[in-house]
């Protein structure tokens, strides 16, 4: 059987068609992980047991693949009975897997903020949640916007995963036009390819952002 | 269901997860040495086609992979096992990321080294290997390790073309006795236990490599 070019260009709506689903999974997951990972690292760094408890959780999450986690959440939760969209069971996992990796880059990036800053933070008199959010936060940002972006181009590779779990996005329809043809080649080619043209335009922003903070001289 | 029925259920399919992450290693470290040693080396028109092969097999998805060389192979004419199939997409794609280790290690080095090479009246692959891999090895060791975890977490997805690996055994397992908390629960331990040994190896290697570095910048 030969590649149809005729074929993959009458298939690429119906995949496109959920392009927004791919999206937003995407976005929601950053935010989701972003957040999760900056709280995990604060917490790490509240408390000597918040120390030790979040090293383990951290470590247990980046060590567990994500697969067997969202085959967790999915089956593991409804046991409980607490029954969740299979997106939003989705967005979780990703966000969770995603969250332990940012609480790493997060920790580099709060070890080289001078420790002055802490100091003097101190001095003025402010509270631990402004010290953390006017002072460390838009810090830690400068120092932390390259490796969190290219964590968030490894999220949006990894969006295809929710096809297992019967979210209705790129992969699942191509698997699903493949079921119904029996021509896999093509909806493969093309969903490979959608995703190979976002992560490289992804991962050029990465790296401009990453130019522009190094050419951007430093606070001092 | 016992949680040691449950393990022992599981651990059946480990022979897979390790004879997958094994030969995918077979394929990730030549095509990590090779194709990072050649974006080091070359410039111009070679350099976007060594690019464009590394960054195919590292920034596509490697479940759409998996999918795609399993399923549309065959009707290529081209019949590989899924075990076959497994191990070479998962490991081109570790490679793909060990390569831009490679490649960032042979940069880092001081350029006075090849000089020094040349001087030595020694010709540019002796160098390469004689000189600068030896010392750009400590640099890429964590990435590598890092990069090993990566494969063995992985190698789940090879239960999504019916390979009877642990997460495919846990799988089933759930289908007959329905018990998934446990089960989960079971899978994600022994994924732990497989992976956590070499992240603190990882972590031990790094900061030994980070240190060494600080001492040779001191004076």
């Amino acid at each position: 059987m030969n590649f149809s070019f005729e074929f993959a260009i009458s298939i690429l709506p119906r995949i496109l068609s959920t392009f927004t689903t791919t999206l937003m999974v995407t976005i929601a997951g950053c935010i989701g992980a972003a957040l999760l990972g900056f709280f995990w690292e604060i917490l790490r760094r509240s408390s000597k047991f918040g120390r030790y408890l979040m090293r383990f959780l951290i470590d247990f999450v980046r060590s567990t693949p994500l697969l067997v986690q969202i085959y967790f959440f999915y089956f593991v939760l409804p046991e409980y009975g607490i029954t969740l969209p299979a997106l939003t069971v989705g967005v979780l996992a990703l966000s969770l897997y995603y969250s332990g990796y940012l609480a790493e880059v997060f920790k580099g990036g709060i070890d080289s903020i001078p420790k002055g800053q802490f100091e003097a933070a101190r001095a003025l008199g402010l509270s631990r949640l402004q010290l953390i959010f006017l002072v460390i936060a838009p810090q830690m940002l400068r120092n932390v916007a390259a490796p969190t972006g290219n964590y968030f181009v490894s999220l949006l590779k990894a969006t295809p995963y929710l096809a297992i779990i019967a979210v209705p996005e790129m992969l699942s329809i191509a698997l699903e036009i493949a079921s119904e043809t029996f021509r896999y080649t093509e909806p493969m080619t093309v969903v490979g390819a959608i995703f190979l043209t976002l992560a490289l335009c992804f991962s050029a922003l990465v790296k401009m952002i990453e130019t522009r903070l190094r050419l951007s001289p430093k606070a001092a | 269901m016992s949680y040691l029925e449950i393990l022992a259920s599981i651990l059946v399919g480990i022979n897979v997860t390790i004879k997958v992450t094994l030969y995918a290693m077979l394929y990730a470290v030549p095509f990590a040495f090779f194709f990072g040693v050649a974006q080091y080396f070359t410039t111009g028109p070679m350099r976007l086609i060594v690019t464009s092969i590394i960054e195919f097999w590292r920034s596509s998805p490697v479940i759409v992979l998996i999918y795609g060389f399993y399923f549309s192979l065959p009707s290529l004419g081209v019949n590989l096992s899924a075990m076959t199939v497994g191990a070479m997409v998962l490991g081109l794609n570790i490679g793909g990321y060990g390569s831009q280790a490679v490649r960032a290690a042979l940069q880092a080095l001081d350029r006075g080294q090849v000089e020094a090479g040349y001087a030595l009246g020694l010709r540019r692959l002796r160098i390469l290997y004689l000189i600068e891999l030896p010392q750009a090895l400590a640099a890429m060791t964590p990435t590598f390790i890092n990069q090993f975890i990566q494969l063995v977490k992985g190698t789940s997805l090879v239960s999504l073309v019916t390979l009877a690996d642990m997460t495919f055994l846990a799988k089933a397992v759930s289908q007959i006795h329905y018990a998934p908390a446990k089960i989960y629960t079971a899978l994600l331990l022994v994924y732990f236990l497989m992976c956590y040994p070499a992240t603190i190896i990882g972590r031990m290697i790094e900061r030994r490599v980070s240190r060494g570095r600080e001492a040779t910048h001191e004076f």
